[in-house]
């Protein structure tokens, strides 16, 4: 039986790490295809790759965070292990699903911490473990995360593209710089590739490793989601590229540069760090950076809006598809 | 598309290219108001007529692309220059049509008799003096793409500044020619009624320049007052 549960829950991770490289990589990437600075065949094989990589050798401790991190999995047997985890892969799959529908600004990385969270609430409400051994300070950690990422990548941004206008911009011609900056963009556009699979594999393989029991995530998982990735890229995410980018040309390889930067590394402290945060929601906070450093005709801070509102409507309603689907599996499993 | 999550909503509507397209109106129109002053001398009244028509439409399409810009340029978004000098920079530049538009409508009122030659020739002047404070208007507004490509540098900024000091250089000459046509006017032996319709169109071709160069001075200060 359990082994049957197990390969659901793979399908499903694999569903979405899917989803993650067809909407989330594929955002991070149109910011070098709206530029100009790669083709969109260029775009798929870099991603693909660095992805992959980000995922494979980086992605371990954000996974560990998900899978291990909020529920007390040392104190369940294996058996509701794998429905909680089947139950919150699930749930987190379903509503990224219906929000990207529509176009709700949601974040894979909150999905599944609330599927997590509806996980361990369900566990406590059936007297199988109690409430105060979740581990609310590493979900306290995780919240704090969500807002400072955001914000840490609109300093950066700000910081760098104000370093490059009073520097560059304004002592030399804009098109050769702009030019220059295409090459420059070429490797921004592999550090943020890494930087997303390093953080964004844990929303889809974090369940499963939770599965295994395993102290550190075992590689061939993490691989299978960078694999996932890759594929979401490669088969869907080229769209979205495609049209994103249409969508941001202003944003000149100066201001991409600054943004990829200061996005990617963000992405990677927090990967460092163990927190799993939303690479699209740092984006955002950076494309605002370089708007306020005054680099952009235009930004729209009713987007931050939007995104809060996403992310108060994500917690509960993860948490609460896990609870409902935890409930009926128990049963029948 | 469905089932697409995208970043692309944080860029905001950008009313720069639209405040160009606007600018590019009024040249036109002032190029028309040319040819209709032509017609007017050649007492052309179809031509009159036609022109109006031309002039008339113009006007109205920069007043859907100045609503526009209205409508858009809401508090969420953050431009790089202040969204209350943006919009008062704005309806000063609506003006300049405005006028324009009003001065197609005088040359219809009334068929002139005769009209002096060097009263004749003084305006022909003046109406290429503003086709040119307006070209140079033009030019000045054409510069808020590398204004924002650089975004702001030092150079730019300096060489709108001398722009802004070109167009009201052109602007103090157009006030010379205005006052020398007002004494050649009312000094003139010409109809009373012509002369009272010639008047009326000269003041208003005076507001074009004027209202160009306060246009000028207040994209001057939204850029500098950032």
């Amino acid at each position: 039986m359990i082994e049957i549960i197990f390969i659901f829950t793979l399908i499903v991770s694999i569903y979405m790490a899917w989803n993650i490289g067809a909407n989330d990589a594929a955002n991070s990437m149109a910011t070098s295809y709206g530029s100009g600075a790669l083709t969109l065949k260029q775009i798929i094989i870099i991603a693909g790759v660095l992805e992959f990589l980000g995922a494979f050798l980086f992605g371990s401790r954000v996974t560990k965070t998900v899978g291990k991190g909020i529920v007390p999995i040392e104190l369940l047997d294996q058996h509701i292990i794998a429905i909680g985890a089947l139950a919150a892969i699930f749930s987190a799959g379903l509503w990224i699903t219906i929000a990207t529908y529509f176009h709700l600004p949601v974040s894979t990385s909150h999905s599944i911490v609330g599927a997590m969270l509806g996980f361990g609430l369900a566990a406590v409400s059936e007297n199988l473990i109690p409430l105060e051994s979740i581990k609310w300070d590493v979900l306290n950690n995780i919240v704090l995360s969500w807002l400072l990422s955001p914000i840490t990548g609109a300093i950066l941004a700000f910081l760098i593209f104000s370093l490059i206008k009073f520097l560059i911009l304004s002592n030399m011609d804009v098109e050769r710089v702009e030019h220059i900056f295409k090459y420059l963009q070429v490797l921004t556009a592999c550090y943020v590739a890494f930087a997303h699979g390093s953080n964004d594999v844990a929303n889809a393989v974090g369940p499963v490793s939770a599965t295994f029991g395993f102290s550190e995530a075992p590689s061939w998982v993490l691989a299978l989601g960078g694999l996932g990735i890759a594929i979401g890229i490669a088969t869907w995410g080229y769209r979205v590229i495609e049209t994103v980018g249409k969508r941001i040309t202003e944003l000149t390889p100066t201001r991409g540069f600054s943004a990829e930067f200061a996005t990617a590394t963000t992405v990677l402290s927090a990967s460092y760090l163990g927190m799993p945060i939303s690479t699209t929601h740092t984006l955002v906070g950076s494309v605002l950076g370089v708007g306020f450093a005054g680099g952009l005709a235009s930004v729209d801070l009713s987007v931050v809006k939007r995104i809060i509102y996403s992310w108060v409507l994500t917690i509960p309603v993860a948490a609460g598809l896990t609870i409902s689907i935890y409930t009926v599996l128990v049963v029948f499993l | 598309m469905r089932f697409i999550r995208s970043i692309a909503d944080v860029f905001g509507y950008s009313p720069f290219k639209a405040i160009h397209q606007h600018s590019e109106y009024i040249v036109v129109a002032a190029d028309l108001l040319v040819d209709q002053y032509e017609a007017f001398i050649t007492g052309d009244v179809e031509k009159i007529a036609s022109l109006e028509k031309e002039i008339d439409t113009l006007e109205h399409e920069a007043d859907k692309i100045k609503a526009e810009i209205r409508t858009h340029v809401t508090k969420s978004l953050r431009l790089p220059v202040d969204r209350h000098d943006l919009l008062s920079f704005l309806t000063f530049q609506d003006e300049i049509i405005n006028y324009i538009e009003h001065i197609c409508h005088m040359f219809t009122y009334r068929e002139t008799k005769e009209i002096e030659k060097n009263i004749e020739k003084k305006f022909r002047q003046l109406l290429y003096m503003i086709n040119d404070i307006i070209c140079k208007y033009e030019e000045l507004i054409d510069h808020v793409n590398s204004l924002i490509a650089t975004s702001f540098s030092k150079k730019e900024i300096t060489d709108i500044l001398l722009h802004v000091n070109s167009i009201e250089h052109v602007e103090h000459e157009c006030d010379k020619v205005q006052i020398e046509l007002h004494k050649l006017l009312l000094n003139s032996k010409m109809d009373v009624l012509d002369i009272m319709l010639l008047r009326n169109i000269l003041i208003h071709l005076g507001e074009i320049a004027n209202s160009t160069a306060r246009a000028a001075d207040s994209f001057r200060t939204m850029v500098v007052g950032r």
